[in-house]
């Protein structure tokens, strides 16, 4: 079973509109590296998982791997040779919605070059095009 | 810290969104001046000189705005939605013998003995908030990580300030920790975990009885 939240309001959500960029979650907060995203998307909690296994399986209990995304937001989907109507259809999975410049995933107590294939790794499993970001040290 | 950097300006007489856009687009950026009891100046500086700068770890620059020079100390950076692009800067007017608190980004040296014993460094605090002279200021304050072993701590106050500062930050802060990795959770212990649907909060709970009713 993907990720998915444990308690909701509401068990079925419009599907809505993403417009515009990031403008939280678009930095290295916890870890030294980062993926980022450069575009628009939904991302599933399978995706969300496989990059999980993706980065531990590199990283080999080294370092920590910390995920800045949680699928909160539900998506239905009508079962094959249905006919239209009868209304909304049962929840097919759970979505994170991503915008560019939200950091995906953060991997911190290792050195760069490890980093930077763990996280190509991860890059592999996403629907979207990543980059990969350093932490900023605040000056100001 | 590297010496004061001269910086060209020009004063913004059109401000707003737009008129900012327009500015970046001419390799400009947009930047507002305060402090020292004055009023607050929009200017542009030039935004190719201005990143060298702060690449090369200028902080304090001399501006010379239409004739008028100060000196002038980075408050705020704005970054772009990728973090790449400065688009916005904050500068607050100093005087060199003036004190003021900065933040200080953090640099980790050496290898902690934790790391042989198979523990990882985790760092909370990647700054410090320092008291100090503006032509004082430095690029980075070094803490030595060196004896730093498994469930060792160091705190703000732990670390070692250059003569004549005053630390800001509360010195009970969590700097960083070295800690043994947990085993990552595999794909089984996680589905473990996760409920099979989650609960609905609104949903009615089926009433007793209703099903004899219909009947």
């Amino acid at each position: 079973m993907a990720l998915m939240p444990k308690r909701v309001k509401y068990r079925k959500q419009q599907r809505g509109k993403m417009k515009g960029n990031a403008s939280r979650t678009n930095f290295v907060a916890f870890g030294e590296y980062g993926l980022q995203t450069l575009e628009t998307h939904w991302i599933t909690g399978r995706q969300i998982e496989a990059g999980r296994i993706a980065a531990t399986h590199y990283l080999h209990r080294e370092g920590k791997v910390y995920i800045r995304i949680f699928p909160h937001h539900s998506y239905t989907a009508k079962p094959l040779e249905t006919r239209m109507g009868k209304g909304k259809a049962e929840i097919a999975g759970w979505v994170a919605r991503v915008k560019p410049g939200t950091v995906l995933y953060e991997i911190g107590g290792v050195p760069e070059d490890v980093a930077k294939i763990a996280l190509l790794r991860v890059a592999h499993k996403m629907p979207v095009k990543c980059r990969f970001v350093t932490r900023r040290h605040s000056i100001a | 810290m590297a010496d004061r950097m001269v910086l060209k300006g020009e004063l913004r007489d059109k401000v707003g969104s737009r008129h900012a856009a327009r500015l970046r687009k001419g390799g400009k950026l947009p930047a507002i001046i305060y402090g020292h009891g004055k009023d607050p100046a929009a200017v542009s500086f030039d935004l190719h000189d201005f990143t060298e700068g702060l690449h090369h770890g200028h902080r304090l620059f001399d501006a010379d705005i239409d004739k008028n020079k100060e000196t002038l100390l980075i408050k705020d950076l704005q970054y772009d939605h990728l973090g790449k692009g400065i688009i916005h800067v904050d500068m607050v007017r100093v005087d060199l013998a003036e004190i003021v608190t900065v933040r200080v980004p953090l640099e980790l040296k050496g290898t902690s003995e934790g790391s042989h014993e198979g523990g990882i460094i985790d760092e909370h605090l990647d700054h410090l908030e320092v008291e100090c002279k503006v032509s004082e200021i430095p690029e980075v304050i070094v803490v030595s990580i060196k004896e730093v072993g498994v469930g060792d701590a160091i705190h703000a106050g732990d670390v070692e300030l250059p003569g004549g500062m005053k630390l800001a930050t509360a010195a009970d802060a969590l700097v960083l920790t070295c800690h043994l990795v947990a085993a990552a959770k595999s794909t089984e212990e996680m589905e473990e975990e996760m409920p099979t649907a989650p609960e609905v909060i609104t949903e009615k709970a089926p009433e007793e009885g209703t099903e004899g009713q219909s009947e």
